[in-house]
């Protein structure tokens, strides 16, 4: 982990953190890189099949039928703001 | 330096289900207030599960089969991350490891002849949100009715290379996902979206050139424009070095006729993409699979020689009927009904064309009840009901489906009289009205009938066998 790759995950998840911060993040993943790279090299994963979850489950699907359980009114009740059914948010385009 | 065009096509599609892919909202708002269709899931409220909708799965396997794909009978949803406030729960579930279908082929023909497109893959996604700009100045207003709606996004290889073959390749895709009856299709509705990757080699290269992204075509002309100039960019670039090319997703611009890079900011897009581990595994058994291999329509090659060899239709008229299902189905029931292809196949490609034509509605638009039509053109062969009025007829079936044509004839005075007493009336006072026409015809010159003719069809508002009519005015002529 290098100061570039950690500009790159800020710039993803939106964030923006202080120099400490940077610091802090740099120390706590460069530590744990060690311990995956333990890993990688003491087990072989080749033609080791991808698992998709911990268990071997499938989905349940439901049915095409249409229900309307909730109110746009609940649903819009703890947002900051709303203007004629929509939810507004700060302005993204110029 | 000669140049060729390397073309792939990223194509989303809305899937016609009733309700949304991972919740129970209606997939429908068009017309609906902004937020009306939206539930905790599809907003994005935390701690909500996803439940699959098995129709999507259904119409993924069915769109899969329609383009010869593999089908994976085990496949996963995954986590696509972007922010953006289109997209509440700042990612989109679709699918990246195991999409629905893989490795398809899609057969085109344009002038130069029949080429074959593969298909990469098909997978199932959400569609985003609506982001409205233009209700006020300090804010974006946010509508979820869109959220969650079911897409499949089909990606092609980059086996096109220019315009024409894209607008094939896209007619082709439409025709097949319409007979299948798993999605509209319509660019126009936005239930049909292109992007186009596009880079330009020196013809015989097998090296690809710098490769970009087009976004943003509204209409089939938009894309043929949109490749045309993103085309002559690049070969400018390369040819003069006007400008260095880069890879970029680019936004076409319609009125200008340019497309421009999108902000930097937009395509930082490293979307880390990983398993839903809110979605469990789709797994199709064999029954779920036959199911749907069972319920494939006629392929449309398939139908075009059954009506050529079974039904005895010319290839133009095949060729015709079967560019859209909705014409399919009405000419085979209206034959069913009526037992004339020859006569259904007419009255589709002549008299339904003309009114669709008039009211610049596609064919896929054609929503005339077919047995209905077989009983119109019944009627309008056995002489019951004259042609032009067998039109009328027609034209207020395209408002209301449930016209019978009979009783409708009947109740608005369209049936053929075989009063010829009546029709005797009306000839003596045609001939008494028009005596050039008379005189003319009697000098020899047979066409002048013609006018006599017409007033007498209008006078009998098209009520009468026109043979009929014809015999009476010439026996009455000859009396004079
Ligand atoms: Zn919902």
């Amino acid at each position: 982990m290098d100061r570039e790759i950690l500009r790159r995950l800020e710039l993803l998840n939106q964030l923006r953190l202080t120099e400490e911060e940077k610091q802090t993040f740099l120390e706590f993943f460069n530590s744990k890189k060690s311990n995956l790279e333990a890993l990688d090299n003491a087990v072989n994963t080749q033609n080791v099949e991808r698992m998709v979850h911990v268990m071997p489950v499938m989905t349940v699907v439901r049915e095409d039928v249409v229900k309307q359980p909730f109110s746009r009114d609940d649903l819009q009740r703890s947002a900051p703001e709303t203007d004629e059914g929509y939810w507004c948010v700060p302005r993204v385009v110029e | 330096m000669k140049y060729e065009t390397v073309i792939g096509l990223e194509v989303h599609v809305e899937l016609a289900t009733k309700s949304k892919i991972f919740c129970s909202c209606s997939a429908h708002s068009y017309g609906a207030e902004p937020n009306a269709h939206v539930c905790p899931a599809c907003c994005g409220m935390p701690g909500m599960l996803p439940v699959v909708n098995k129709r999507v799965v259904d119409y993924g396997m069915k769109a899969g089969m329609m383009l010869n794909c593999h089908i994976n009978r085990t496949t996963t949803f995954d986590k696509k991350s972007y922010y953006y406030p289109d997209l509440p729960a700042a990612y989109q579930t679709t699918q990246w490891f195991a999409p629905v279908a893989v490795n398809g082929l899609v057969e085109i023909e344009t002038s130069k002849g029949k080429k074959s497109i593969r298909i990469k893959q098909i997978h199932m996604e959400e569609d985003a949100g609506k982001l409205v700009h233009d209700i006020r100045e300090d804010t974006t207003h946010v509508d979820f009715n869109r959220t969650s709606v079911p897409l499949i996004e089909i990606v092609s290889q980059p086996d096109l290379s220019s315009a024409e073959e894209v607008e094939a390749y896209l007619d082709r895709l439409k025709n097949l996902l319409r007979y299948a009856k798993v999605a509209e299709c319509e660019m126009a509705h936005g239930t049909m979206r292109c992007d186009v990757n596009l880079s330009v080699r020196p013809e015989g290269s097998d090296k690809l050139g710098v490769r970009t992204e087009m976004k943003n075509m509204n209409s089939i002309e938009a894309i043929k424009r949109a490749i045309e100039y993103e085309t002559a960019r690049h070969i400018d670039a390369i040819e003069h070095n006007t400008e260095v090319l880069v890879q970029e997703t680019r936004r076409w611009d319609d009125i200008k006729g340019k497309s421009f890079a999108m902000r930097s900011k937009e395509t930082a897009g490293d979307y880390r993409y990983f398993p839903d581990p809110n979605v469990m595994p789709v797994v199709i058994d064999d029954e779920w699979f036959n199911s749907i291999k069972a319920s494939l329509p006629e392929f449309p090659e398939v139908k075009r020689a059954r009506y050529i060899n079974e039904i005895g239709l010319s290839e133009y008229d095949a060729d015709q009927l079967i560019k859209s299902i909705a014409i399919c189905e009405c000419f085979e029931s209206a034959y069913a009904e009526c037992g004339s292809a020859k006569d259904s196949a007419n009255w589709l490609l002549s008299e339904c064309m003309n009114i669709l034509n008039s009211r610049q509605m596609s064919y896929d638009m054609l929503d005339v009840d077919g047995k209905a039509l077989g009983k119109l053109i019944k009627l309008v062969s056995e002489g019951k009901v004259g042609r032009a009025n067998g039109k009328k007829i027609l034209a207020d079936m395209f408002d209301n489906r449930d016209i019978d044509p009979e009783t409708y004839a009947k109740e608005n005075g369209y049936i053929v009289s075989n009063d010829t007493s009546l029709i005797e009336k009306v000839a003596k006072e045609a001939i008494a009205s028009n005596p050039r026409a008379v005189n003319d015809f009697k000098s020899g010159k047979e066409k002048a009938i013609m006018a006599l003719f017409g007033a007498c069809m209008k006078q009998l508002k098209g009520n009468c066998d026109p043979n009929t009519l014809k015999e009476i005015l010439i026996a009455e002529i000859n009396k004079i």
